[in-house]
């Protein structure tokens, strides 16, 4: 009897485990958000460098009411469809916490109802196509409304951002050098036991 | 021990008539077999760093350089691709040339191409430097031919055993140091893109430094280096075409090579698939995932020296027979683990599983080049080149076959089958016989006595 109800008790935590890990589905949330970013279609940011303005609020034809939930909001740059092609590392899923396709976050602030930001793209951004996505979260921190600046296919409205290349005439200039060395060094060896070996023969 | 005379050496460490040590002391650096063991693990061991610094790296590199994950796979097999062309050339250069200046050749040639890892921005400069980067793979081939020419039969399992051994720690300490290269580069406020540019300066000068080191306090064999035994020896020379062909007749090369195709190219393929495979499949975060990987990499240290003494051992209480059966039995439950690990559903069972089979299959091939030394004396390199070349097919040819990404199933029933594979093909072990020691289910069908100049006498 006893091991019955630790049996049911613990099936029931488990069960509420994974609501705790947010098995939310993306499919289930609401698209209540009006979102705007500044970039044109196409436009080309350059990532540590541009800056970009995104403003968001409720949608102009619902109800006064339906973002009293909403507390905070997270405004994110999502990879378009043609940036996650043969990419698993940027896949979409439909479970919240599995998803990959908004990386990095922009702006994340208590919510309020026409709001704006302007920040610089972080330097870390990576060269691909974008769109901007904003999620609403109620007290408990699930996602529970959503807006971006695209269509539900994820075709219109998509920008560009270049990545950083790293490359630095320093790091070129140090590999050349130590590259030039491990091959005269190696020369330079064969003509020394070269030497030797015409100084042992006479 | 040798008498001391006027015109022998004398050597801190016993030999026997052709000078080669009959005992293995790795804390002795007085000797030239020691000296060059230990030259050789250590110069292997960076090329193996250098060849698997970029894998745990690749989650900044393939966004900085926009790669695709068929980019990626592509590039991880052209990198063994470059050693399988290597490896056979190396063993023909270790005949002519001697295995120091191979060696040293080539760790000093393939250290400007990790250099120029600071250059490359697109997908195929990547893929290319990849597959010049794994040409440095063929290091093993020399090593090997090394501990062979420096260590008698009674031991060379052994030393061959430990000097693959601990150079392969190399792909497992690369999986875990490059990662916190980068991440100290950082801290010093530097771009990511540019940090991993700067962490990859690192693995090449030690790459260089280990080839110069072989040059200046190496030597071929006991008594000197490869140009003066040249002149002052009594052998015919050798042709090498003579030693070429010699060597390619030979079948026993030819199932070696296989064999070792299913051990450790399967192991390469798992050091390339297995953090992956852990991080998607249990959802273990970055840096789990890069400490399993680099766990299974670094049981090299003590399992494949195992696997050379444990064919040393079996060799000195049933002669080659011995080391035959022990290969056959260690490879297939190797293989019965690898099927395991497919089929294993927690993530601690996987663990252990891994674990075992890390033991097993590196002791696999640590017993395979514990057979190679026995099969041909003049084609040495040759066979060695055979079997080491063999290694890295098997990895290009499983991970082609089962995990490039292209295939309907998921990666663990890939894992299950790469263990099928190996089941089946470390049969053909059964196949190799040896007339004056025998094979597996028969006898010697000459007496000792009436060897020709093609084999050893085991001592």
């Amino acid at each position: 009897m006893e091991s019955y109800y630790l049996l049911k008790t613990s099936l029931l935590l488990f069960c509420l485990v994974e609501t705790c890990y947010g098995g939310g589905l993306f499919s289930s949330l609401q698209q209540t958000l009006a979102v705007t970013a500044s970039p044109r279609e196409s436009q080309v940011l350059k990532a540590g460098e541009d800056s970009i303005t995104v403003t968001w609020g409720l949608n102009q034809s619902l109800g006064p009411g339906t973002d009293d939930l909403y507390k905070s909001v997270k405004v994110k740059l999502c990879y378009a469809p043609n940036s996650q092609v043969d990419r698993k590392w940027r896949k979409t899923s439909d479970n919240l916490s599995k998803d990959k396709t908004c990386q990095f976050t922009i702006v994340n602030k208590p919510y309020g109802n026409n709001q704006s930001f302007e920040g610089q793209i972080e330097r870390d951004v990576p060269t691909a196509a974008y769109f901007v996505r904003a999620y609403a979260y109620n007290s408990a921190g699930e996602e529970v409304a959503f807006g971006q600046t695209t269509d539900a296919k994820k075709k219109n409205n998509l920008f560009e951002i270049e990545g950083i290349s790293g490359r630095h005439m320093s790091i070129d200039t140090a590999s050349i050098c130590f590259s030039a060395f491990s091959l005269v060094s190696l020369f330079g060896f064969f003509l020394v036991e070269r030497r030797n070996r015409r100084l042992a023969k006479n | 021990m040798e008498v001391p005379s006027k015109t022998q050496p004398l050597f801190s460490i016993p030999v026997d008539s052709d000078h080669k040590a009959t005992e293995f002391k790795p804390f002795d650096l007085s000797s030239p077999h020691m000296r060059a063991f230990h030259l050789a693990w250590f110069s292997l061991f960076s090329c193996f760093f250098s060849t698997f610094s970029i894998p745990p790296l690749l989650p900044i590199i393939r966004d900085d350089l926009n790669l695709s994950d068929t980019d990626v796979g592509n590039a991880g097999i052209a990198s063994f691709a470059g050693s399988i062309f290597s490896r056979l050339a190396m063993g023909p250069a270790c005949d002519l040339v001697g295995p120091r200046m191979a060696s040293a050749t080539l760790s000093l040639l393939t250290a400007p191409v990790v250099f120029s890892v600071a250059f490359i921005s697109s997908p195929q400069a990547f893929i290319l430097l990849r597959f010049l980067i794994g040409f440095s793979l063929a290091n093993f081939v020399s090593s090997q031919f090394w501990m062979s020419s420096m260590f008698s039969s009674c031991v060379v399992g052994r030393a061959n055993g430990v000097a693959a051994g601990w150079a392969n720690v190399g792909s497992g300490l690369a999986q875990v140091v490059m990662p916190l290269l980068y991440t100290l580069i950082m801290r010093f406020n530097v771009q990511s893109s540019m940090a991993w540019r700067i962490a990859f300066i690192v693995p090449p000068i030690f790459q260089a430094a280990t080839g110069l080191m072989v040059l200046a306090f190496g030597q071929d064999l006991p008594d000197g280096n490869y140009k003066h035994r040249r002149r002052t020896s009594k052998e015919p020379k050798q042709k090498v075409f003579d030693v070429l062909f010699n060597g390619l007749k030979n079948y026993r090369g030819w199932i070696l090579g296989l064999t070792y195709g299913f051990c450790f190219g399967v192991e390469l393929t798992t050091d390339n698939i297995i953090a992956e495979y852990f991080y998607d499949r249990f959802n273990v975060n970055m840096d789990m995932a890069g400490l399993i990987a680099a766990t299974f990499g670094m049981a090299n240290c003590v399992s494949r020296p195992t696997g050379g003494v444990v064919s040393d051992e079996m060799g000195k209480r049933f002669g080659i027979r011995g080391r035959l059966w022990s290969l056959w039995l260690v490879q297939t439950v190797a293989g019965l683990l690898c099927v395991l690990l497919g089929r294993v559903n927690s993530l601690w069972g996987s663990i252990l599983v891994m674990c075992s089979f890390s033991l097993f299959v590196q002791a696999a091939s640590g017993l395979t080049f514990g057979v190679v030394p026995f099969v041909s004396k003049r084609s040495l390199g040759v066979i060695s080149g055979m079997t080491g070349s063999g290694g890295t097919v098997g990895a290009v040819v499983t991970q082609l076959l089962l995990f490039s990404g292209s295939n309907k199933f998921s990666t663990q029933t890939g894992i299950s089958l790469m263990g099928l594979t190996m089941l089946l093909c470390t049969l053909p072990i059964t196949l190799i016989y040896f007339p004056q020691w025998g094979g597996m289910f028969c006898g010697p069908s000459i007496e000792p006595d009436s060897i020709n100049d093609d084999y050893y006498l085991l001592v």
